[in-house]
């Protein structure tokens, strides 16, 4: 019971009531780019990147929230939805600091990982970038917030699975931020070492302290166009 | 006022209000809102203290209103019985109208509007083309009635439909009326009222919310302002059907922060309708119950989308969400919630009144009723006007607006403010309604129209736009976050000057990737503007692009000021004024600019005595300078 | 000093009694900091980690809210508020020159207060009096119709 029937790339599926579109597209097979979404998270919309065309709505929706219904056509990967994803990947590298070129932590990051799926090289466009101090004092965590695409992973990770709220977003708009406390540098008073943020963060924005010698080559980024 | 407990009970103190009414009263009718930025208080007081020092306190009534509409002319008092329409008064003028008016019955000449077409003085309000050419609906009792004051609002039939609906009418019933008179949200989108109401009726759960969107972000919109500060019964009593229609019990008026007078008079307007039980328990003796809190907005503006909103009114950041689920389904604290704008709800009454098939007769096949549009920027009657949907564009800015000040020319007017697009000449006799108007790339929006002349450069119109929108990011989406910041920063550059082959086709195309992808309609709807003043204005850009050029003369970077020789009189008052000390002269000699030391802030064009009109801003063009001044005797005066 | 804010006492009376007004109302965190806002003319730190114990919130939640909104402040303001309309009437009459008038003569920039706690600065997207374009609001007082030269006179009229 509950059987939808719906259309995804010219060929029929069928998906239970209450299912994303983004579920049932990787049920069969569809493989979705996502960057703000987790199966363990609750879903907010927030990056974009899992955007696809659906017929009869005016823009392309995000597939990661959005519920399926009956008699949907969907299109994953039409060279409308490609160029909006791009756009999405662009925008996110745009912003992010030079010295993502020589990261060390390019084979694990889901951003580089995402722009090089999507043929993203360097940006054609100028952005202003964020300077944030790395904040290093927590023997538990280092928050490298330069790096930080705003995927609230880490947010909602805290609150849903650690139960814990150690971080909020935080100002507004260009100058969006996920604080703790009042924006003070994580110590160790506010957070346990229970690595759940850690594990959630696309990038490096978050990780553990470094131990020495730990470095690898990633993905290459795409210098030219 | 005691308790009405019945249908009954109201309609006899209707009567009795009415029977104490003398029509032929002289009542001095004074715009206390918005013209009270304008010096309104100080001309009641003066009215008060004349009419008790003439010993008039029984004859006449001093009634402080909402907005009359002809904000132009701020500020207005009208005196009935006669209708007479006084304009730009100051207190010093109230002794006259007193003595002359009030005591003798005569006109006071100087304060009566003239009509800037024919120059013929137009003594009484409903002569006034301004008003002749709108049919008053929404704004029926807005400048008439004292807002504060309870009676007012009964005695013109307030609460009557409330009263119809609690006694004859199935909530079934309700929804289908509002169903077919057509009406659809004035909030922006348009979305047929009757349908969403049966949507909410029809969600799951017992516990449901209703909320009124007073939020008002777009900057030029004013007209839920003036409902609020105006009528506010109106809005009480439109939410009170809904709530009947829809089965909650209690709703949420959500007002702009910027507004602190259409708080105060939404927040006396509940607690007299509480007093005399038309908010509370059992209303009118029926099962409905329903009560109604405030919230007072923050400062942000996206915090007007739906989702957004609700956060905001359960004390969160107010960051919108995916939809759906629509808040029908599920909105405030999880539970199905009715969101409509004020404007939405103050239509209601008419539509019980005097039926569905009344309120669907006004406006086109698809867009029904009137609507209000807050006409604003360079036109001549700035103001409210209230008018069916549908009338062409070109009635809205000259008939009624009186056209472009300074005898210059029409270039473009925005609809929709920062979501959406301008109309432009060519497309003066269109419609305005939700169709023909989204046809060329604008928007019907809440209703602000902000008319631009020639001079208004369409990059920096395009630019200030984006520069809002970007500030109100919520900040969630990429998007939105960061691409209506690159496609600012590119704006920014083209008025600077720094603009570059294919800043264009970067700026159309993310336009159109941002519209695609956005999670909310701040971000989808604000390439729009960039995007409509490219597709009218192409040249314009290209100007400031290739040539480096603003041919409105807008852009600073791209001007110049300079003074022309055969106007200035040498009065110095420019000189003075520069606070850059750029500019040289003397008594009697023709000033000059010295264009090194110039900072461009327009302080000099803006004091020179505009029967001189000497200093001119130019772009483009060669600015000729003197070497060093010359007495103003030795230049010829051209003409 | 005149004029100088202590930013350290918070008269938690003054606090308990903005909270006790919204008691046992779970959505009221906007409106208590509308309450401190106007009480204390910004919300200091002690604040924000009382109303979060109150609502049961973390500080950074709080915090949150407050950098959300752009009625709250975070430092404290000037004796008077000046509020340049942005407005889409007022930026096409010409507003601009006069926010650069105040900006110039009070040696501030937007959002900014001056070092005698004299002015605060900040800029509003229409103050819904479209029809005075351009305006500015000082304190509760509307001036319609404006040009910088005007701009200059008006700001002498305040202390
Ligand atoms: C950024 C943004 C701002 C909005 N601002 C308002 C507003 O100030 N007032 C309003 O009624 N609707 C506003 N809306 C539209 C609301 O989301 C919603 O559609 C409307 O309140 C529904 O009421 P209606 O059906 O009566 O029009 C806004 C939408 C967006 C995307
Ligand atoms: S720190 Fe990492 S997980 Fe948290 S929002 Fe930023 S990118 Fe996402
Ligand atoms: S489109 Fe803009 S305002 Fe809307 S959710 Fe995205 S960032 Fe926020
Ligand atoms: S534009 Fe300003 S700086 Fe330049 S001359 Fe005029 S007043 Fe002086
Ligand atoms: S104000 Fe005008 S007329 Fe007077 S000196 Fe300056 S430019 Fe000449
Ligand atoms: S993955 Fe769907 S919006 Fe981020
Ligand atoms: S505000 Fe007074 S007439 Fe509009
Ligand atoms: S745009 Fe300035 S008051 Fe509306």
């Amino acid at each position: 019971m509950g059987d939808i029937t719906l259309t995804i790339n010219d060929a029929p599926v069928t998906g239970q009531d209450g299912m994303t579109i983004l579920e049932v597209a990787r049920e069969n097979g569809v493989d979705i780019p996502t960057m703000c979404y987790l199966k363990e998270l609750s879903p907010i919309g927030a990056c974009r990147l899992c955007v696809v065309e659906v017929e009869g709505s005016r823009n392309l929706v995000g597939s990661c929230h959005t519920p399926i219904t009956e008699g949907m056509v969907i299109q994953t990967h039409s060279p409308r939805v490609v160029t909006a994803r791009r756009m999405v990947v662009e925008l996110m590298m745009a912003n992010h600091p030079d010295n993502c070129l020589v990261c060390d932590a390019a084979n694990q990051c889901e951003l580089r990982q995402v722009a090089a799926d999507l043929d993203v090289g360097l940006p054609s466009f100028k952005l202003k970038k964020h300077y944030y101090p790395i904040e290093d004092i927590s023997p538990y965590l280092v928050r490298d917030l330069g790096k930080c695409i705003l995927c609230q992973r880490c947010i909602r990770a805290c609150d849903e699975i650690a139960k814990q709220k150690v971080f909020n977003l935080a100002y507004r708009g260009f100058d969006c931020k996920v604080i703790v406390d009042l924006d003070q540098p994580v110590d160790k008073e506010v957070c346990r070492d229970c690595d759940v943020c850690v594990s959630v963060c696309p990038t490096v924005a978050l990780r553990k302290p470094k131990k020495q010698g730990e470095e690898k080559k990633g993905p290459p980024l795409i210098l030219s166009q | 006022m005691g308790k009405i407990r019945t249908a009954d009970e109201l309609d006899s103190l209707r009567q009795s209000i009415i029977e104490k009414l003398d029509p032929n009263k002289t009542c001095v009718r004074i715009c206390m809102t918005g013209c009270r930025a304008y010096g309104a208080e100080e001309i009641r007081d003066a009215f008060d203290e004349e009419i008790k020092r003439k010993g008039l306190e029984d004859k006449v009534e001093i009634r402080e209103t909402g907005c009359h509409g002809f904000c132009a002319r701020a500020p207005v008092v009208v005196i009935d019985p006669q209708d007479i329409f006084y304009q730009q008064i100051t207190a010093d003028d109230v002794v006259d109208i007193v003595d002359k008016t009030l005591i003798e019955g005569d006109i006071v000449d100087r304060l009566v509007y003239v009509d800037p077409v024919t120059g013929g003085k137009i003594p009484f309000a409903h002569d006034v083309p301004f008003y002749k050419e709108q049919t008053k609906n929404v704004l029926r009792n807005c400048g008439i009635i004292d807002p504060t004051n309870i009676s007012h609002y009964i005695a013109r039939d307030g609460y009557a439909a409330l009263s119809k609906v609690l006694t004859n009418m199935t909530p079934e019933q309700v929804i289908e009326a509002v169903e077919r008179s057509g009406l659809r949200g004035r909030g922006g989108a348009g979305f047929p009222t009757g349908r969403k109401w049966r949507l909410a009726r029809a969600a799951a759960g017992d516990t449901k919310y209703l909320v009124c969107n007073g939020d008002e972000g777009d900057p030029g919109a004013f007209m839920d302002r003036a409902v609020l500060e105006g009528d506010p019964h109106s809005v009480l009593e439109g939410m009170l059907i809904a709530a009947y229609a829809i089965g909650t019990k209690v709703g949420y008026v959500y007002v702009r922060a910027e507004y602190p007078i259409a708080v105060e008079h939404i927040k006396i307007a509940i607690s007299q309708a509480e007093e005399v039980g038309l908010l509370g328990k059992n209303i009118l003796g029926s099962k409905l119950s329903f009560e109604i809190r405030i919230k007072e907005g923050a400062g942000a503006f996206v915090c007007g989308e739906e989702t957004a909103l609700l956060m905001s009114i359960e004390g969160k950041r107010g960051m919108p969400r995916p939809r759906p689920p629509f808040p029908s389904e599920s909105g405030l604290w999880g539970k199905p919630t009715n969101n409509n704008n004020v404007e939405t709800y103050a239509n209601i009454t008419s539509i019980i009144l005097n039926g569905a098939d009344w309120y669907s007769r006004i406006g086109t096949e698809t867009s029904k009723g009137t609507k209000i549009f807050a006409l604003a920027g360079k036109t001549n009657n700035t103001g409210l006007v209230e008018v069916p949907i549908g009338i062409p564009v070109r009635k809205a800015i000259f008939d009624i607006g009186g056209g472009i000040p300074d005898g210059r020319k029409f270039k473009a007017v925005q609809m929709g403010g920062p979501s959406g697009g301008c109309v432009p000449e060519a497309h003066l006799d269109l419609p305005i309604d939700y169709g023909s108007l989204e046809a060329i790339g604008s928007i019907m929006g809440s209703g602000g129209m902000i008319v631009m002349d020639e001079t208004t450069c369409a990059v920096d119109i395009a630019r200030y736009f984006l520069s809002f929108t970007q500030s109100e990011s919520c900040g969630k989406c990429t998007p939105c976050r960061f691409g209506s910041k690159v496609m600012l920063d590119t704006l920014t550059r083209i008025t600077q000057g720094q603009g570059v082959e294919g800043d264009l086709e970067l700026l159309e195309s993310l336009a159109q990737q941002i519209k695609d992808t956005s999670l909310c309609q701040l971000g989808s709807t604000c390439p729009n503007p960039v995007l409509s003043t490219i597709k009218y204005f192409r040249d314009e850009y290209e100007a400031h692009i290739k040539e480096k050029r603003c041919p409105a003369a807008v852009c600073d970077a791209l001007c110049s000021y300079y003074i022309l020789p055969d106007k200035c009189q040498g009065c110095m008052i420019c000189l003075r004024a520069c606070p850059s000390e750029a500019i040289e002269g003397g008594k009697r000699m023709v000033h000059i600019i010295n264009q090194g030391k110039c900072i461009k802030c327009g302080t000099c064009l803006s004091v020179c005595p505009a029967r001189f009109s000497a200093v001119a801003k130019v772009s483009g063009e060669h600015v000729p300078t003197l070497e060093e001044p010359i007495p103003v005797s030795t230049v010829t005066k051209g003409g | 000093m005149a004029g100088k804010v202590e930013s350290q006492e918070l008269d938690l009376t003054k606090l308990d009694k903005i909270l006790s007004r919204y008691e046992g109302q779970d959505d009221a965190l906007i409106s208590v900091l509308q309450g401190v806002q106007a009480e204390f003319g910004w919300v200091p730190q002690g604040a924000i980690e009382h109303i979060a114990d109150a609502f049961q919130i973390s500080p950074g939640e709080v915090y949150g809210v407050l950098t959300f909104y752009e009625q709250f402040y975070l430092t404290p303001r000037g004796r008077n508020t000046i509020r340049v309309c942005r407005g889409t009437a007022c930026h096409v009459r010409g507003t601009n020159a006069n926010l650069r008038t105040v900006e110039r003569t009070l040696g501030i920039k937007e959002g900014g207060t001056t070092n005698d706690f004299k002015f605060s600065l900040e800029t509003v997207a229409c103050l819904g009096t479209c029809f005075l374009a351009p305006v500015m609001m000082v304190n509760r007082n509307y001036y319609g119709k404006l040009t910088p030269d005007k701009v200059e006179t008006i700001l002498k009229q305040y202390d």
